[in-house]
């Protein structure tokens, strides 16, 4: 607030002089600005100096019965209290309400004074009633009964701890549901809590899906049906209450620029807090250039088709867990609850470097976050780097020096997939390169096919080769 | 097309764009809104603070050519195409202005949208934009600013007022117009239990309202400001206004004796300004038909860019003494921030109607 100025203007009109504040009206409005002195928080006195002064006719013509002046300045002042109690929300809110110490003592006797008077009467009903209608004597307390509620065995005195799990303990609830939803929460009964006061809406998903042959599905499917998990390669702080602020700042800058990009459905904070940034209905730009297989149906660009979620983290190479507890724990009850909702596969639980392509250079690997060290097991997945690398078996995708610098070695389903390339041109005494060449090819005749809104259904192209089936 | 963004992650900058960026959606909590002729402000409360953001409400067109957007692009300058043109808006308006002796041209005039820019509403919503995202719940509060009613201009007042609420409300706001006037008494006369004179001076005119306990008991504008100035002083030095304005902005102080012809007609076009919104107030005052029923002399609270430089208050109060106001004024005052107090008074409207 500005401070006043020392010097004082003063102005007055000789021909409209003022009396002194006396009439019931004023009184009101005197105690109503004594009492509003009183309220610090500007929101707060605002609500209340609109309120009472909407109250004031109604308060205004009772109090005015009154005849005797003091009384009727103590009504006005009661009043006034009892509306600034009214703005602030309830008694038990006083201790933290944004009014003075003179205020709150003044409340805290206008509601003693109430209270008091309120005992008194209720007293004395209380015990002539209790008189007239003395109940029979009866238990004070029953034990509660359990109602078919699994007991937890409680482990053994002395017995040796189970190994160090990241599968969960404790009981698991049957289905994964919405419990509570807030204005800015989602609550789910496997202690899911998911932060939806960032979310936004995309556009909305619409995708068509391949077969093996490269016929394209004529139906657009608008439903979720994997998920791809991503590291945000955001600045990652050490996990100290030293860089407390830094973890907090860094994350809230995450937040937003993935907000405003609109690049991943979940993001997991190093905290384990889960924030909803695109809404499911929404794709998200996180993908990119990608493929992906199962159960003969092969996905290009998945942007659409699955659900991206991010860790707050960098990959770094894979060379350690690169999560907290938190959002591991997190990570996994977000994944349960939504493959439960859009009854995802677990084989469509894929992490972004798995899929991720350069269609240009004919590159696996183009992103590599999570292209090692994705926790599969410990999430109660199928391990998705021992699977066939669809972009190496399909579409002959090839990787290169920047991408062994990195990994060193490719992870075991893109040497499956490239035995079968070998197998498979053996077979039709080929070179292996020609072979790639030409599945190489065929991906850009599928592509071309899924951006185009009027590519009939059937077989994908003229070419001189079928794209080859993955399983 | 794929978008592919993730590259630019560790990027996330902290720097004054990510700020305004950062309060308009970091939190959700209501919004106050200053559209004033030269400045669109921003407040938001950010835990316990109020944390503000601006643009310059101005735009300048340049003819295109894939140079000059390649290079608006790279220096992160916000502009849109528009037909054979680039339209440059925001703050980084006036840098280009200075840069090609242009003038800016303005959405609105005089407080309201201006009707004789043609490009007032698409420059207008692309401004507010970068400071006001969509709601992110439906019905969050927006309490944005408007004028008082200038003589004869009330169908245009509607116009504004109507637009702008629709437009707000397009992006899921519930929005909520407060006057100027009452806005910076909501920000600055809380220890007068919100009763007092609030006068903002901003760039197209002057605004003025009387409340008594947060209800106004008379308002009113006069349109001049600082544009006002700004084109007088151009007129008789021969300068661009947009120089004019650096010049003004550049610690002009009034109180010292003027040393060039600049700041002598600065002098003088503020002097004017004052003066009519002096006899103005008077006028208003004398003919209110319902004053404040208070025995205590009333505050005065000025905010608005153009009451900026130093000097400013002293004139006013010059003027002030000059003329037998119908109530008695305890005290002439600065807003603690001018630039932002309008924006700061719309929040606490945005806060109340929540």
């Amino acid at each position: 607030m500005a401070r006043e100025t020392p010097g004082r203007t003063r102005t007055r009109s000789p021909e409209r002089p003022r009396k002194r504040a006396s009439s019931e009206g004023e009184e009101f409005l005197h105690e109503l600005e004594t009492v509003s002195r009183g309220v610090r928080d500007p929101v707060a006195k605002l609500r209340f100096i609109r309120s009472s002064l909407a109250r004031h006719e109604a308060a205004d013509r009772m109090v005015q019965k009154v005849r005797f002046t003091p009384v009727r300045k103590v009504m006005y002042h009661w009043l006034s209290l009892e509306g600034l109690r009214h703005v602030l929300g309830g008694s038990r809110r006083d201790e933290a309400a944004p009014v003075t110490i003179a205020t709150r003592v003044s409340l805290a006797f206008g509601r003693a004074a109430v209270i008091g008077l309120g005992l008194m009467v209720g007293v004395g009903v209380g015990v002539a009633v209790y008189r007239r209608t003395r109940p029979p004597a009866a238990p004070l307390m029953a034990a509660p009964r359990q109602v078919g509620a699994p007991a937890v065995t409680a482990p053994a005195a002395g017995a040796v701890p189970p190994p160090v799990s990241l599968a969960p303990a404790g009981v698991a609830p049957a289905a994964i549901w919405l419990v509570e939803k807030g204005p800015q929460y989602e609550l789910y009964s496997n202690g899911l809590r998911i932060d939806t006061g960032l979310a936004v809406k995309g556009t909305p998903r619409a995708y068509r899906v391949f077969d093996e042959d490269g016929r394209l599905d004529p139906h657009v499917q608008t439903a979720p049906v994997g998920l791809l998990f991503h590291t945000s390669e955001s600045d990652v702080w050490p996990l100290e209450a030293a860089y407390n602020e830094n973890l907090r700042g860094s994350s809230q800058g995450l937040l937003r620029y993935v907000q405003h990009n609109r690049l991943y459905h979940y993001v997991i904070d190093r905290f384990g807090r889960v924030y909803r940034i695109v809404s499911e209905d929404s794709k998200a730009n996180h993908a990119g250039n990608s493929v992906w297989a199962y159960d003969g149906k092969v996905y290009l660009n998945l942007n659409h088709a699955f659900l991206g979620v991010s860790f707050e983290t960098r990959w770094e190479g894979g060379k350690a867990l690169p999560i907290t507890q938190a959002q591991f724990a997190a990570g996994r009850n977000l994944a349960d609850s939504l493959r439960q909702r859009y009854s995802i596969a677990p084989e469509m639980c894929v992490t972004h470097g798995l899929t991720s392509v350069n269609p240009t250079k004919r590159l696996i690997g183009h992103h590599m976050d999570w292209a090692r060290g994705f926790p599969f097991e410990a999430f109660g997945l199928p391990d998705q780097y021992r699977r066939k690398a669809p972009s190496v078996a399909i579409f002959g995708f090839d990787y290169d020096d920047d991408f062994l610098k990195v990994l060193d070695e490719p992870w075991p389903g893109v040497r499956v997939a490239e035995a079968e390339l070998a197998a498979e041109a053996r077979r039709q005494h080929r070179d292996v390169e020609d072979l790639r060449y030409e599945k190489q090819t065929a991906y850009d005749r599928w592509i071309e096919k899924q951006e185009d809104p009027e590519a009939p259904a059937g077989r994908s192209t003229a070419s001189t080769s079928r794209p080859e089936g993955l399983q | 097309m794929v978008e592919e963004r993730k590259d630019h992650l560790w990027k996330v900058a902290q720097e004054a764009e990510d700020r305004i960026d950062d309060l308009m959606k970091a939190g959700s909590n209501p919004v106050g809104l200053d559209v004033g002729t030269s400045k669109v402000v921003a407040a938001r409360r950010k835990g316990k603070e109020i944390d503000t953001g601006s643009q310059l409400n101005a735009f300048i067109p340049v003819p295109y050519s894939r140079f000059t957007e390649t290079i608006l692009g790279q220096n992160e300058i916000s502009y849109y195409r528009e037909n054979g043109e680039l339209i440059i808006y925001g703050t980084a308006t006036e840098k280009f202005a200075n840069m090609f002796n242009a003038n800016v041209r303005r959405p609105m005039a005089d407080g309201l949208i201006n009707p004789r820019e043609k490009f007032a509403m698409p420059v207008l919503e692309a401004i507010l934009q970068t400071l006001v995202p969509k709601a992110r719940a439906q019905g969050e509060v927006l309490a944005f600013s408007v004028p008082a009613a200038a003589d004869g201009k009330d169908a245009q007042l509607t116009y504004h007022e109507a637009t702008l609420r629709r437009y707000f409300e397009s992006l899921g706001y519930k929005a909520v117009a407060i006057n100027e006037g009452l806005a910076v008494i909501f920000s600055e006369l809380e220890d007068n239990n919100f009763t007092g004179i609030g006068i903002s001076c901003g760039g197209g005119m002057c605004n003025v309202t009387l409340a008594y306990l947060s209800i106004p008991s008379m308002m009113f504008s006069i349109a001049k400001g600082g544009d006002f100035i700004d084109d007088s002083v151009a007129s008789v030095t021969g300068e661009q206004a947009t120089r004019v304005k650096v010049i003004k902005e550049d610690g002009l102080d009034l109180s010292k004796t003027a040393k060039d012809k600049y700041e002598k007609a600065l002098r003088i076009y503020y002097e004017d300004l004052i003066e009519t919104l002096v006899e103005k107030l008077q006028h208003s005052i004398s003919q209110a038909d319902k004053l404040p029923r208070s025995d205590r002399p009333l505050p005065i609270v000025i905010s608005g860019g153009t009451a900026k430089p130093r000097g400013f208050k002293e004139m006013f109060e010059k003027a002030l003494s000059a003329r037998m106001l119908p109530v008695e004024i305890s005290a002439v005052r600065m807003a603690a921030d001018p630039l932002t107090a309008t924006a700061r008074g719309s929040l606490i409207a945005a806060l109340y109607e929540k």
